[in-house]
């Protein structure tokens, strides 16, 4: 009965949470599935997604802006928080304040420096946009990584492997990076997840994404707008969970003694 | 010490301006087990890490069997370490890890295998090799790495406060069973520990460490019953400070008089004398004016507090069963089982 009790603040909490996020998505979804012609509910709208013959190929441009803006943020963030983690300590509250940045910064100066100080070649490669990605997604990359790492004793195992003969290059290939594999993969998916939706700042600087494009089409067909914001929500949805799901933490869980 | 096996020779280790180590010198002989054993930021550590490669001494010389290795890297010097952290790779199975640091000597699989294998039977988990680091308890996963730091047949074994993570009665069966394998094994080994009891019950030799420096190095039975110093009095054991009064070679302390130990500062008059609990017996005497304070029952003997008449406080250790009789309020004598005492300068 007490146990009871004491959960009814946290089933509140919870039911509140619950009806303000899927209160919307609930809503939209349902609204997605009108078809005014004949009053009634179906899958219309979403066949009309794939009947589009631009929806493959702007998933394609975004899903290809999206892989090459969170290779660059890995291979930017990976060394670093790991050296942070093994002996850079004392620069963690820089390294902290330089990745909230892009945060504080307005997406709109972000596009317009970009414009402004790019070379000619650059503004005409859409990959330009991998780059300016990679930095708005860099807060959120940075704390995933930053937390999962720090749940693991980095240090500890890297000197483990040294003292057992293992050099620098052998730590880092054989020991440090299966370990960080999940927590890696969850800040690739996270990248990746921002990134694919990122509007703002490709709007601003005239590229057409998977995003703008939804946009573009809500002129035309509002339903046809909705039901593809639903499919999109969806689809990343089932993406996130199933990385919940293969991504295990390599924190060093220990067992009750048996001793 | 002609046969040193590793011999640390004015090793000083600076942090900004904090000395970590304080031209320390330590020779460990073939086969010894030396504990070092000091509070909490007394460099011992820093001792361990210098000797394994993972930090570098700013002046001095560590050498190995003659060899100084100071430039040598971690990698390179064969030490088998084990961490007071859990240090298990936990992508691998208990034999894999126990198995690596022969993989990094290019050592077949098969001849790999076994070893582990060995190994994992001699540190009594001959039923774990396949299980992940999250399938072992604390005190398992501390047997997988000593099996993987031994594996290497290091030239030291170093263990750092290897037992401190885990429960009581874990500690004292594990910390057995590191002794019985090195002595079976003679891996020469340094055993790093803040615990006085652990250092006592597995070293050949204990060294006291204090700001950095050695204070004290001998073995367990003279370090505990010849302290050499103040702080290795203090520390070592648990001891009464009285107030005492030195008059030549003789020292006049709760109304009597005993022998003054022959180590002690060379000054007369008011000072303090340091009284092993064990070395005090209390006994019921109805005319005195010591009165006891506590009794704690702790298994085969108790700790019985006593107040002197000025109001200073005697702790004596006794057989519970000799002490069962007694009772808080109860006034006793007391009797000094030492014909010579510790002393110190009055502070």
């Amino acid at each position: 009965m007490f146990a009871r009790l004491k959960a009814l603040p946290l089933a509140f909490v919870l039911l509140i949470s619950g009806v303000y996020v899927l209160l919307p998505i609930g809503s939209a979804a349902e609204f997605s599935l009108r078809q005014p012609a004949t009053q009634d509910h179906g899958f219309k709208n979403y066949l009309w997604i794939f009947e589009q013959p631009e929806f493959a190929h702007y998933v394609g441009v975004s899903f290809a802006l999206a892989a090459v803006a969170s290779i660059i943020l890995l291979a930017l963030l990976v060394p670093t928080v790991v050296w942070l983690n093994l002996k850079g300590q004392k620069l963690r509250p820089f390294v902290d304040f330089i990745t909230l940045m892009p945060l504080v910064i307005p997406v709109v100066a972000l596009a317009i420096g970009a414009q402004n100080s790019l070379p000619e070649f650059a503004q005409t490669n859409q990959f330009i946009l991998s780059f300016l990605y990679a930095v708005l997604a860099m807060p959120y990359a940075y704390r995933t990584l930053d937390t999962g790492l720090k749940a693991i004793p980095l240090k500890t195992i890297s000197e483990a492997a040294r003292g057992l003969g293992a050099n620098w290059t052998v730590t880092i290939f054989r020991v440090i990076s299966p370990v960080i594999r999940g927590t890696v993969l969850s800040a690739l998916f996270m990248s990746l997840a921002l990134s694919f939706g990122e509007f703002t700042i490709t709007s601003l600087l005239h590229w057409d994404t998977f995003t703008t494009w939804v946009t573009v089409i809500s002129q035309q067909n509002v339903m046809g707008a909705i039901a593809l914001s639903v499919f999109s929500l969806a689809a990343i949805f089932i993406f996130l969970l199933l990385v919940g799901l293969l991504v295990k933490p390599a924190t060093s869980q220990v067992t009750k003694e048996e001793e | 010490m002609s046969n040193s096996s590793l011999e640390l020779k004015n090793v000083t280790r600076k942090f900004k301006d904090m000395v970590a180590l304080d031209a320390l010198n330590l020779e460990v002989g073939a086969g010894e087990l030396v504990a070092l054993l000091g509070p909490s930021g007394c460099g011992k550590t820093t001792a361990l890490r210098i000797v394994a490669g993972l930090d570098r001494a700013d002046e001095g010389q560590v050498i190995l069997k003659g060899k100084d290795i100071n430039a040598l890297p971690a990698h390179k010097r064969n030490m088998g370490m084990v961490f007071q952290a859990y240090s298990l790779f936990p992508n691998m199975t208990a034999a894999e890890n126990v198995a690596f640091g022969l993989q990094m000597r290019r050592v077949s699989k098969n001849k790999r295998r076994d070893k582990a294998n060995e190994l994992l039977e001699l540190v009594g988990l001959p039923t774990h090799a396949h299980r992940f680091t999250h399938q072992l308890s604390g005190g398992q996963q501390q047997r997988v790495a000593l099996a993987r730091a031994l594996a290497i047949q290091p030239e030291v074994l170093l263990l750092d406060e290897p037992l401190s993570a885990l429960d009581a009665k874990v500690r004292t069966n594990l910390r057995e069973e590191i002794r019985r394998l090195q002595l079976s094994l003679g891996t020469t080994t340094i055993f790093v520990t803040h615990d006085q009891e652990e250092a006592m019950a597995v070293s050949d030799r204990v060294a006291v460490m204090n700001k950095g420096h050695i204070e004290q190095i001998d073995s367990p039975d003279v370090l505990y019953n010849s302290p050499a110093t103040d702080f290795v009095a203090g520390f070592v054991g648990s001891m009464n400070r009285l107030r005492a009064t030195k008059t030549g070679s003789s020292l006049f302390v709760i109304g009597r008089t005993v022998g003054a130990s022959k180590g002690g500062p060379n000054v007369e008059g008011e000072v303090v004398a340091l009284v092993r609990h064990e070395s005090v017996r209390v006994k019921p005497d109805a005319t005195s004016d010591i009165l006891i304070v506590t009794r704690s029952f702790l298994g085969p003997v108790s700790r019985i507090t006593c107040k002197l008449p000025d109001g200073d406080l005697v702790h004596s250790m006794m057989s519970s069963a000799e002490s069962s009789s007694l009772r808080p309020g109860d006034p006793v004598k007391i009797e000094l089982l030492d014909k010579e005492l510790l002393f110190q300068r009055a502070e």
